[in-house]
Parts: structure tokens; sequence; C-alpha cells
């Protein structure tokens, strides 16, 4: 009972950091129509940076934070501008591609500027965390669930509750009558961009000390964060997370009871299944064409 | 010559083809290079690099046919080129096996493969279906990690034996490379003409417009299966070949950033041509050894590339170079010459006041709207009946059930005594329904004969001579709205009114017998409707019968002999146009009810 | 001087041109009826106007300044809001949202000057009060128009362009938002509308338009229209051989 509790918190905190990727990926799909392939590069570029500013520099963690997160922000601005943006009225394939290219560019641009070998940043706390009768909680994981956690508490606030988030649901719901209400589009976009650059930023600087932090940690994260939005139903925020946590505990239960090495094939096993059975996932609306 | 081998001079070149090329030049290269190849003593390191290219070269041809003739995204092509590799490896060491029998077993393995992940395409498109795609390549390079004892996992397998015919013969790597390019070639070949085949010009319709591809007949699940079969077969070959070539592989060369390099070099040559797909292939192989002072950040410029590529060169570089040959060398016109006229109907299509289209009780709900609601109409043989109606009445959601594009809640459609209500729209056509859209959808970057093409070869099309007489069939469908001279442009050169006309003639070389039109006369100015009105009754002289919608009154009053109006989703009259459009029910669906004192 | 001029305005979509030099003008408290069949460039010049797409040639003037080529967001700042064909409330936001929206382009605007508006707005529209908590995908038609002129109105614009705000609408249900459209007049706000329902949209207006395939064939006050038969033949034809 013990072991499958403790299989239960690391699968919710697995999942978290899939829940925060695929936020970011479904916010872009919303707006934009754009599946970003290169979202989970941004955790990848969270973890370096955390690595580049904590350990080589041996800057505070709580600086190193900020400041990387500050970078992804102006990132995700730059992203916007020159992956987005000239490909903006083409159809779905040379932006899915363009953003494969820049997942590439970015892999091995971050390869060849700090080399192949994976770097490991030391925990954050003092302390490796605590036990509760049979069950350790890392501290790092309690970390990842209290954030997240955070992030769609203050997410659901931003968009629920503040004019500027209402305008940015209005741009992903119609972007047309969002621009002849006044609304600015071009800058609504930039904003989801930045936003879903950070949000993948954190979950790269959150999982950094737990996972070797390697240039191929992001696409790894981020497909398995893509099958999950799409179990969750694609294009929803809520399943987003449900699909992020759910796949998350999924893996944990599968590696620690059927088999360790396959324990990527889960994920994709249960996208398969999804995929051919319901493809609007848990809580999306029925795909159908336009005549 | 006469006008007789005038057509048939160009019609021989017509179904050839244009390659700048050329045949006799195309099997003068191979032979260059595959004695090149044979003979020459290159050192080990070119030998390699070449082998590397030229299986790479057949397995992204594959993707040439999926993702440049079909339009579908393939991310797993490394995996089918790994089930290739691992099939030789693993049947030429493991199993004992010959090197050709383990070849077969890998292509089929990857054939089927390829087959299962096409039919996943039956409820998903666009990136659900890149995504199948990524999970498909996601856990085979787990499997070949992992399952140890079968494929030796991480270490790879070693001492992969070449086939040992013509007492070993392949053993030095030179003559195991020429039989390599010899294949590429056989290969390019059957890719190239692929595209002009009625598969290949399938394919393209599906790429540029599925919606219409499956109205005009084309059976787009079957060729998105067919697509990603020969996709992986090609893998499957490429990979045995690499194999065999190499004496060893492990499975971190068949992951998906292997799918991705194989991508990127099909978009850098150019997508839609077999030269462009080698042209790329080439360069992304021997680039990074001639810039290898670049390595360690060329993979970089390789990702930056791509973005480059689909910003200013989507057609990549062979289709940049082949857009700007075509510029400067216009290809020239086909002479009409003696084109058979076009048989319209199979039948003489007298009227005879018979039904050909029977429509009863027929709904349309989507969700809570009510869109069609109720509506019966008789549509008699060779008449032209209109539809009618205001914006938001249901009649392009009618014709869009009538076609195929809606299954109905409610109701019967029956074509010459066939029930046809749960037809998928190829089907239809197969039976004598050509249709045409509101908004055009023509096949974009095919020309106007390949898109007519595809009209003719419809199922169930009983034409004598085969891919000649269906050629002469469109031809003639062209040469009807007389746009003959015109066939073989691209069709979005062509002016708005000429695109209509275009798409007429598609639906006609299906020699259909019910034709439906949507709103024919939009976007056309005043003497292109007049000319579709002579168009419409000319048709009508020939047997066929028209159900046409638009919003023009004057151009349905000058074909119409009876029309049916709809409001709200109902039928509120239905008769001929002296009735109907003087029925006061019309006048007021229209215009609004009629006031009794005109005073504001 | 005219509040909105249009001089010889071509518009098209890619090659197909859907105005094909049209010329028309609105003056100040005016409400002018825009009519003719499907397809006969209706949407299209309040689309222009908008700036949802650029004229190819010609102008668009608005209080004598060319505004041809700016963006919607600037167009709408400069006091012309335009409710579109198809009314496309936010489907996901309420009723409440949609509405607030509406004063997206105005600037330095406090939230009080908002509740003020919104406050006005459901006196106007008093059913909506009702489903201020509702989300805009499950209204009726009626309730969805409603908001949308709601919603256009929030920008205190000086003109609105109306596109066919009956369309798919019950009579009973049009006959509200025609009570709607002649207070708005009363409040002072120009008014553009497009309609296919001529009969409606004559009732209401001062002036109107009749378009033909992206060409102006008639205009004048209501009564004359009417009357003139130029109206009936442009939705059901019936014009004699040699008009064409």
């Amino acid at each position: 009972m013990g072991f499958a509790l403790q299989l239960l918190f690391t699968g919710i905190g697995v999942g978290s950091i899939y829940a925060l990727v695929a936020l970011g990926f479904v916010l872009i799909y919303r707006t934009t129509n754009v599946v970003n392939f290169a979202q989970g590069d941004f955790a990848m570029l969270g973890a370096f940076g955390m690595v580049v500013l904590a350990i080589d520099l041996g800057l505070p963690y709580w600086l190193s934070i900020v400041i990387t997160l500050a970078a992804l922000v102006l990132f995700g601005a730059l992203f916007n501008f020159c992956v987005y943006y000239p490909l903006r009225n083409r159809s779905f394939l040379p932006v899915i591609i363009s953003t494969i290219g820049a997942s590439i560019f970015l892999e091995n641009g971050v390869l060849a500027a700090y080399g192949p070998h994976p770097q490991s940043l030391p925990g954050m706390f003092a302390s490796q965390g605590f036990n509760i009768g049979e069950v350790f909680f890392d501290s790092q994981y309690l970390l990842i669930l209290a954030v997240t956690i955070a992030m769609v508490a203050l997410q659901y606030l931003f968009f629920e509750r503040t004019l500027l988030g209402k305008k940015m649901q209005a741009t992903s719901q119609d972007k047309e009558m969002a621009s002849l209400l006044g609304i600015p589009v071009a800058s609504m976009i930039v904003l989801t961009f930045v936003y879903s650059a950070v949000l993948g930023g954190l979950a790269g600087v959150l999982v950094a000390p737990i996972l070797f932090v390697s240039v191929g940690m992001g696409s790894s994260i981020a497909l398995k964060a893509f099958a999950a939005s799409i179990i969750g139903g694609f294009g929803n925020v809520t399943g987003a997370i449900v699909g992020g946590l759910s796949l998350g505990v999924v893996e944990t239960f599968g590696a620690a009871y059927l088999s360790v090495p396959y324990k990527d094939a889960f994920a994709f096993l249960v996208l398969f299944v999804f995929l051919l059975f319901r493809p609007q996932g848990i809580f999306g609306e029925k795909i159908a064409e336009k005549a | 010559m006469t006008a007789g081998q005038a057509t048939a001079a160009a019609s021989t070149r017509t179904s050839a083809g244009k390659h700048p090329l050329g045949g006799v030049t195309y099997l003068a290269i191979a032979v260059v290079a595959v004695g090149f190849a044979h003979f020459t003593p290159l050192p080990a390191y070119w030998l390699n690099l070449l082998m590397q290219a030229s299986t790479y070269a057949i397995a992204v041809l594959g993707l040439t046919i999926v993702l440049g003739y079909g339009g579908q995204i393939n991310l797993a092509q490394a995996a089918f080129f790994g089930l290739g590799a691992y099939s030789v490896a693993l049947g030429t060491t493991t199993f004992a096996l010959p090197f050709f029998p383990s070849l077969v077993v890998g292509i089929g393995l990857a054939a089927l493969a390829g087959a299962i992940l096409g039919l996943t395409s039956l409820r998903l498109g666009g990136h659900y279906l890149a995504m199948v795609t990524i999970s498909f390549q996601t856990i085979m390079a787990l499997v070949l990690t992992n399952w140890v004892s079968l494929t030796r996992g991480p270490d790879g397998v070693t001492g992969i034996k070449r086939p040992v015919l013509f007492h070993n013969y392949f053993a030095p790597s030179a003559h195991y490379l020429a039989v390599s390019i010899a294949i590429l070639f056989i290969v390019g070949y059957f890719v190239w003409h692929l595209r002009k085949t009625k598969l290949g010009r399938a394919m393209q319709a599906v790429r540029d417009n599925e919606l219409a591809a499956g109205v005009v007949g084309v059976n787009t699940y079957r060729v998105k299966v067919v697509a990603f079969t020969l996709s992986a077969l090609l893998g499957g070959i490429g990979g045995g070949l690499f194999a065999g070539g190499f004496a060893y592989i492990s499975p971190d060369q068949f992951t998906f950033n292997e799918s991705v390099v194989f991508l990127t070099m099909v978009l850098l040559g150019g997508s839609r041509s077999p030269a462009g797909t080698v042209l790329g292939t080439g360069l992304l192989i021997l680039l990074p050894e001639w810039l290898r002072f670049l390595k360690t950040i060329y993979l970089a410029v390789y990702g930056c590339a791509v973005i480059l590529i689909m910003v200013f060169m989507p057609a990549g570089i062979w289709g940049f170079a082949t857009a700007l040959w075509r510029k400067l060398n216009p290809v020239r016109p086909i002479r009409p010459g003696a084109i058979p006229p076009l048989p319209l109907t199979e039948e003489t299509g007298r009227a005879d006041g018979s039904t050909i289209l029977e429509v009863t009780g027929l709904a349309k709900y989507f969700g809570g709207l009510k869109a069609v609601d109720g509506v019966g109409l008789a549509v008699k043989r060779n008449a032209v009946h209109a539809l009618i109606g205001p914006n938001g009445s249901g009649k392009t959601t009618m014709l869009n059930v009538l076609s195929g594009i809606y299954r109905p809640t409610k109701g019967v459609v029956i074509l010459e005594g066939l029930d046809i209500t749960n037809l998928a729209p190829h089907e239809r056509a197969g039976h004598g329904m050509g249709r045409t859209f509101q908004n055009i959808r023509l096949f974009g970057a095919m020309t106007v004969l390949d898109n007519v093409m595809v009209g003719a070869e419809r199922p169930n099309h009983r034409v004598a001579g085969k891919t000649a007489g269906l050629e002469h069939h469109a031809l003639a469908a062209l040469d009807f709205v007389g746009l003959v001279d015109r066939a073989h442009l691209q069709v979005a050169s062509l002016s708005y009114g000429h695109q209509r006309l275009v798409e007429i003639a598609r639906a006609l070389a299906g020699t259909p017998k019910l034709l439906l039109l949507d709103e024919p006369g939009a976007g056309l100015n005043h003497v292109e409707k007049a000319e579709l009105v002579s168009l419409l009754k000319r048709l009508k002289g020939h047997g066929l019968t028209i159900f046409i919608i638009d919003h023009d009154m004057n151009l349905v009053e000058q074909v119409a002999e009876h029309i049916t109006v709809l409001n709200f989703g109902r039928c509120i009259a239905d008769g001929s146009p002296s009735d109907v459009l003087r029925d006061p029910e019309v006048v007021a669906a229209y215009l609004g009810e009629v006031r009794a004192n005109a005073a504001t | 001087m005219p509040l909105l001029e249009l001089h010889e305005a071509v518009s098209a979509y890619g090659k197909v041109e859907a105005l094909k030099g049209l010329s028309l003008h609105v003056d100040e408290g005016e409400i002018v009826a825009l009519l003719g069949a499907n397809g006969a460039g209706k949407s299209t010049t309040l689309r222009t106007i908008s700036g949802l797409m650029k004229p190819q040639s010609g102008s668009i003037l608005f209080h004598g300044r060319p505004i041809g080529g700016l963006s919607p967001e600037a167009i709408v700042k400069l006091g012309i809001a335009h409710v579109p064909e198809g009314r496309r409330v936010f489907p996901g936001l309420t009723v409440w949202e949609n509405i607030v929206l509406g004063a997206s382009n105005r600037r330095k605007v406090t939230r009080r000057d908002i509740d003020a508006d919104v406050g006005r707005m459901f006196a106007i529209f008093p059913e909506l009060k009702k489903f201020e908590k509702a989300l805009g995908w499950t209204l009726s038609g009626g309730q969805q128009q409603m908001v949308a002129i709601a919603r256009g109105l929030m920008s205190r614009p000086k003109l609105l362009l109306l596109d066919e705000p009956s369309l798919g609408l019950a009579p009973l249900i049009v006959q509200q938002v025609y009570k709607v459209i002649a207070e708005i007049r009363k409040e002072g706000t120009t008014v553009l509308l497009v309609e296919q329902n001529a009969h409606m949209a004559l009732s209401v207006a001062d002036r109107g338009y009749v378009l033909e395939t992206g060409r102006l064939v008639a205009e004048g006050k209501p009564e004359a229209l009417w009357s003139n038969d130029d109206v009936r033949a442009a939705y059901l034809g019936g014009r004699t051989a040699g008009a064409g």
C-alpha cells in the first residue's frame, strides 16, 4: 500500500511536469492553431539556464531562476517573430516543419555550446525530504507539485478574472472578431508565445535537479506532453492538466509493475489507443471538417 | 503531319509527362554512375559516404511519395528503415538466411507496418496523424534498444553478410555500391513515373484538396493507406541495403532524430520531385563533410536551414529551379486537332419525364440547428432544376448531403432507383454524380489536364482505351468548355472564370448522369455569366441533368425549368419558374413581408 | 461633409473582384440601407470599410480623412464599429464579458465608465441582463444578435456597420432587433445597414442603395426604391432580356 502511494506521489510529480509543458502547447494551439514541436526545448533551455547560472557562474538558486525565466520571456518573443510570424498565413504543414526545425536548431545550438555530456544539478533544498508513514516525500517533487498548483491557479485567475486574460481568450476563439473590437491581435499572440515559453522553462527549471540535464531532454518531455494533451483533449486546458497528470501516473506505475526499459512506451501505447478509439480525448469535442 | 498524327503526338507528349532530362539521358546518367562506382578505385571513406547517400536516398524517396505526392506527414520513416535494416542484419546473422530473402522479409515487414499506420488515417489527419507516426517511431526505437534477446540491444548487430550470389560478387564494397546505385535509379524512375499514373494523380488530389478529391471519385482513404505502404516499403529497401553495406547497425541509427533528418532531406531538395529528393539527400550527407570546420554547429545550421526553407523556398531547391526553368521555357500548348466529341451521358438521356434523383423527407441537424428539416424533391431526367432560397435557408447543406459529404439525420436519396443515402462521396461519383463547389476546389499544384483527368478516372467509368482513352476523354471535356489550349498550364495561373470552367470540365470528364452545381455564377462578370448560361444550355442539349444552386435570379431564370425554394430548411415552393418567382410566400422570404403602408 | 464616403472603391478576394468601383456616402445621423441579393458585394463593402479587406483602388473617407488600408484595430479606434455577419459572439465567454470587450478600442477608460456603459446596454436590451453570466455558445440566435450589437455599441462608435442582423432569425425576433436599431439612431449613432431582407431594412432606413454583382444599380428614399421594382429585380430577376 505504501509502495503504491509512493508511486502515486512520484507519478503526480512527473505528471505535473508534463502538464506544465502541455499547457504551453494548448495555449499556443488555441491562439494560433499551431502545434509547436519545439515546446519541450523551452524546458531544455530552462534546465540549461540553471546549469549555466547556478553551477558555472555560481549564482544563488533564486537569482538563477529569475534570470532564466526572464531570458525565456525574451526567447518566447524571438520565437514568435522568427518561427511563427513569417508563416502565420500558411497551411499547418510548413508551420509544423518550421517548429521541428527550430527544435533541431535549439538542441544542436546548445549541444555545440555545451558539449554532449549530461549535466547534473544538485538539489535545491538542504533537506532531501521527509517521511509520512511509509511514503517518502521528496522535497523537489513537493516543489514541483506546489509550483504546478500555483501556476494552474494563477493561470485560472489570469484568464478568468483579468481583462487581459479575457482579451487573450477572445483572440484564441475568434481572431478576426477580436481585431474588429480593437484588441491588438498580434500582441496577444506574442504574449501567448512568451507565456508558453515561460511555462516550458519553468518545467525545465523544476525538473533539472531530478533528471540529467541533456540536450535531448526537452524532446522526450515534449513528446509525452503532446501525447498527454491529445489524451486530455487537444485544445482543452483542463484536458492538458488531467492528461499530463494521468500520463505521469500511468508511466510510473507501468515502470514499477511492468517494465522499466519500456517506461517511455506506455505513454505512446495509451496515446495509440486514444487515437484509434477516441481521438477527441477525454474532454475534447468531435473533430469534423466543414465542407 | 496530319491532324490525327498531331493529336497522337500531342497526347504522347502529355502522357509521357515532362521531365527536364528525358528518358534516354536518365538511362545514360544511371549507366555512368553505376559504372563509376563499380570500376573507379575509391577510398573506403568515399565508398561509405556514397553508400550512405544512396541507401538514404531510397528511403527518402519514400517520403517523396507519402509527403510530396500525398501530403501526409510521416515521421516514422527511420522506423521503417530500421525494420529493413534489422531484418537483413538478424536474418543473415542470427537466422543464417541468405541476404535477399532477409531483405524481402524486411521489405514485407516495413510495408505491413506502413499499411497499419495508413489505416489509422481513417479518422485522423494533420497533426494527429503526425503524432501516430511519432508514437510508432518511438515505440519501435524502444523495442530495438530493449528487446535484447532478439535485437542484441544497444550493442547492435555486427557481421552482417552481403549477398553470396555469383561467387560473392557483392563482397567488394565497390560492387555493392554499384548495385545500390542501380537500385536507386530504378526506384527513382518508379517514383517519377508514379506521378503521371492514376494513383499518383489521386495522391496529389488528396494532397491539394482532400474533400474535392473524394467528391470527384477518389477513394481518399485507400490512397492514403497505399501512400504510407509504399513509403514504408521504400524505407525498408533502403534500410536493408544499408545494413548490408555497413555490416554493422545499432538502434541509435533509427531514432526519431533520424526521421527528422530524412524529413529535412526531402524538404531541402523539394518534396514533390524525386530529383529534388536525391539532391537534398546528397547535399545533406556530403555538405557536412565539406563543411567539417563547422562540425560542431552544422546540425544547428541544419535546423535553421529548415525554417528558412519553409519561409523562402517551400518547394525546395529543385522545386525552385524547375519553377524558374518553366518561367524561361514555358510548356507548349496542346494542338486540339481532331478530338472526338464528348459523349456526355451513358444513356441518351432523353427528357422522358422519368425521375433521375428522388429525395424524400431529408433532414440534417447539427446539434440543435435544423439546417434542413424535411425536404423532398424530384429531379426529372434531362431537366435543369434549380434550388434557391435566402441566405441560411439550407441550400448548401442540402447539396452537401446529396454529394455525401454529410450523412443525413433523416430521409432517403435515390439516384436512378439506387439508394445512395449512405454511400461515400467517391462511390456517388462512381454512380455518375458530378459536382462543383461554391468556393472553387481545384487541385492547385496540378495542371489543368491533370485536374480533369482525376475526374475522368472516377470509379466505374467505362471508357475504351485505358489511360489514353481517359486522356482523350479529359481533353474532350476541356474542349467542351473551350479550354483545351490551356490544358498544360497550372490551374493556379488561370483566371477565376476559367478556373470555374475547369471545375465543370472535371465533373464532365466523368460522364456524369447528374451534375450538381453549387453557385457556378459566383464571382463571374456579366460576360462570363452569359457564357455560363450558354454552356449550361449546351449541356442540357446533350442530355445531361443539371441541379443548380444560385442566387442570381437572372441566371436561374434563363436556364431553369423547375425551381425548388427553401426557407429555414423547409421547402416553401416547388414548380415552374414563372409560378415560383411570383409566389407571395417566396417573395416574402426574400424581400420580407409586403408592407401595407409605404411611409416610414 | 458626409460622415463616410466611398469613391470608386474596388475590392477583391484574390482574383475575384467583389466590388467594382462602388461610390456611396452616409451622412451623420442617418440610417442607410445597403441591399442586394447574396453575392452582390454588401458584406464585402462593410469588410472593406472596417479594414478586414484592403481596397485595391478608390478611396474611403471618414470625416474627410482617408482610411483605406488601415488595420481593423486602427479603424475601430477612429469610431467605426463593425458587427459582422453571423454575430460571432465569443462562444467561451459570458454575455457580460463579450459586451465589456466591446470597449477594447477605447483608451483611458475606467472601470466605472465601463460598468456605466454596460448598464446602459442592459437598459437597451433588458432581456440580456438575465443572461449576463451565460456563455456565448448557449445563447439563441436572437440573443446572440443582441449581444453582438451591444458589444458594437460599447466602443461608442460614430458609425455602426451592421451586417445582416436578421439572418437566420425568426420574424418576431427580427422585429425586436429592428426596434433596437431605431433606438440606436435616436441616441445619435449613424448606421450603415446591410440586409438581404429589404422590407425590414427599408422600414427603418432614411435612404437605401441597391447592389448587384459589385455595382450600384439603384439608390434613393425607401418609397422610391420599393416602387421602382429595381429592388425586386435585384433579388428575383424578372428583368427583360437586354439588361445584362
